[in-house]
């Protein structure tokens, strides 16, 4: 099976598709697992959830377990999370914090720098020479690195560095984390939840703004009926909408002027103080782009949406058509209680799977990965919208600073639903695929 | 100290909130809700503890008013989130219920909880399982549910949850 020939990418024909098989076929998945997940920067955590010496965490990277640690020294380090004498689970917890982890099986001890410094009975174990050619160290991450508090991890060590595979959207995530002058933090609450689709449906769906108006119907409806309490919402400007695609599969979706969808609505803006520091820090004009309506995806793996409030979600695909979601509500440090609230609520009823919103997305993948099977059908038409769209003014995105990047843009608003944004993530995906 | 004649009325709306969610009778459903009422889904915090505070932590649902409630129930009935298109069929089990008086018009309950669910499209089932814990007000001459916090253990989602599958 030749991956590149899943995607045909042809803009000057006006043609973009991506073969249903790259949806169904489980040898296309294992691939995925080895080539993408298991071999390029995958987000893993934010730093704040690991702040102090010996604090650790328990993640998958593809399909393998890996616990990331804060040694002794402050200086964060990533294991593969297995006992390197039976290969053992060695770690069976979320996170916490220990200066030592004791395998479970027979007691072998490893420090949080990942040395071993124990072995049972190891005098009398009558070991060959030879075993001491080995290390007994736990096996490394081979790359791990952060980014203004996001932190991410590569199994292959052949990765460019983690600010070169960022690029461009390093200047997307500032608009992000310019908003907590004291770092970012997720509130407490764990929501992990499945759904029964491909991974790539919810990467999709995060570039996705055509979608809102008919999988999110029965929400607007219920919004829309709602008494209001306070004034009235301002006269809505121009609705604009659009996306910015950079290199290595990053991208964005974004709009502004939507009714209800105003700073009001955003929880920066109740609180004075924290968007008073926002101001100062980055300028009217970058803060005018930090309360627009952002999606922000990250290729492979993270995405981190900045509406109504401010959610990071991320993914571990378990197999073809089974996909398991993490899911936080992310928030500066030191927001007012009323803010906080706020932010917490509005997470709530949009992102939560008992909410009135992402369900909706999840059932609706389901029903993607079902559709998918009509392999007869042919190719799929989801990724035409926007090929045409003119040129963009440079104005609007000036203070973005972007250098390197295709900005998409029409004043029809949310009807845009622009599906460009999506083209790189395949782009990225072919690549490593072919790359191998 | 558990109380008989709490535990009977506890027992008695129990069974009529699991009976009324089942039959989709959801306007009988509402009914059993103080205009007031708390209806909270906490999460867990890690593997041991569960939010307590939700003004500053994550829940999982949290209303508090019978006004979040009537909004799913319209939700449901709209025909256009696809979540209940088809509408999943549930069985609710409620036991293990304990009530006592904490005044002559307030009863504080708790029970064990399962609800099995099964999704006519897909043709597989799921299982929530957990622990109620209730505030019961006499308004009238009637028993009200006024704080209603549903604990779910097994807590991996799979798409969705909403108020006729806890």
């Amino acid at each position: 099976m030749e991956a590149a020939s899943l995607v045909d990418d042809r803009p000057e024909a006006g043609v973009f598709r991506v073969h249903r098989t790259a949806f169904t076929d489980p040898q296309v998945f294992e691939l995925e697992m080895a080539r993408i997940f298991e071999a390029t920067w995958v987000f893993v955590a934010l730093e704040s959830e690991i702040e102090q010496a010996h604090d650790f965490l328990t993640r998958q990277i593809g399909r393998q377990p890996v616990i990331l640690t804060r040694d002794g020294t402050g200086a964060l380090r990533g294991f593969l999370n297995s006992c390197r004498h039976k290969g053992t689970l060695l770690c069976p917890f979320r996170a916490g914090n220990r200066k030592f982890h004791t395998c479970p099986y027979h007691g072998w001890v490893y420090d949080s720098a990942g040395h071993n410094v124990g072995i049972t009975d190891r005098a009398d174990g009558h070991y060959p020479p030879a075993f001491d050619d080995d290390s007994h160290d736990l096996a490394p991450v081979a790359r791990i690195d952060s980014y203004r508090g996001f932190l991410f991890a590569s199994l292959s060590a052949n990765v460019p560095s983690l600010d070169e595979h960022l690029g461009e959207a390093r200047k997307l995530l500032d608009l992000v984390a310019d908003q907590a002058p004291d770092g970012l933090e997720y509130i407490p609450g764990e929501a992990s939840y499945t759904y029964d689709g491909n991974w790539k449906l919810q990467f999709e769906n995060g570039l996705d703004a055509y979608h809102f108006a008919t999988t999110h119907a029965a929400f607007v409806d219920i919004v829309r009926q709602r008494p209001r309490a306070g004034p009235p919402p301002q006269a809505p400007g121009p609705i604009i909408a659009g996306t910015i695609s950079t290199a290595r599969g990053h991208a964005m979706s974004w709009s502004v002027g939507a009714p209800g969808q105003g700073p009001d609505s955003r929880p920066l803006v109740r609180d004075a103080r924290l968007l008073e520091l926002a101001r100062e820090r980055v300028g009217a004009a970058r803060l005018d782009w930090m309360l627009r309506q952002r999606n922000l995806t990250i290729f492979p793996n993270l995405q981190i949406i900045d509406i109504q409030s401010l959610q990071l979600r991320t993914w571990q695909p378990l197999a073809v058509d089974r996909t398991r979601m993490s899911s936080h509500c992310l928030a500066p440090r030191g927001e007012s209680p009323q803010a906080r609230r706020f932010r917490i609520r509005q997470y709530e009823e949009f992102f939560n799977t008992g909410g009135l919103a992402t369900s909706d997305d999840n059932v609706m993948y389901a029903l993607n990965q079902d559709g998918f099977a009509a392999h007869a059908a042919g190719d799929t038409q989801g990724y035409s919208r926007g090929m045409a769209t003119p040129a963009a003014p440079p104005e609007p995105f000036t203070p973005l600073g972007l250098t390197d990047a295709r900005c998409n843009y029409s004043p029809a608003g949310l009807a845009f639903g622009d599906e460009t944004a999506i083209h790189v993530g395949y782009r990225e995906w072919r690549r490593l695929l072919q790359a191998g | 100290m558990p109380d008989p004649t709490a535990s009977a009325i506890a027992t008695e709306l129990l069974y009529l909130e699991c009976r009324c969610l089942d039959d989709r009778d959801w306007a009988t459903w509402l009914e059993l809700y103080d205009a007031h009422a708390v209806y909270w889904v906490p999460a867990w915090r890690d593997e041991d503890t569960q939010t307590s505070d939700p003004d500053t932590e994550i829940s999982q649902i949290y209303h508090d008013s019978r006004r979040g409630l009537e909004e799913r129930v319209m939700r449901v009935q709209s025909g256009k989130s696809v979540t209940a298109l088809p509408l999943p069929r549930t069985t609710h089990f409620v036991s293990n219920i304990e009530a006592a008086f904490e005044s002559d018009d307030l009863i504080a309950a708790r029970a064990s909880w399962m609800a099995l669910i099964y999704n006519p499209r897909t043709e597989r089932q799921h299982s929530n399982f957990g622990r109620y814990e209730l505030r019961l007000q006499k308004v009238g001459q009637r028993w009200l549910i006024a704080r209603k916090t549903i604990r779910l253990q097994n807590d991996l989602i799979p798409a969705l949850i909403d108020f006729y599958t806890l």
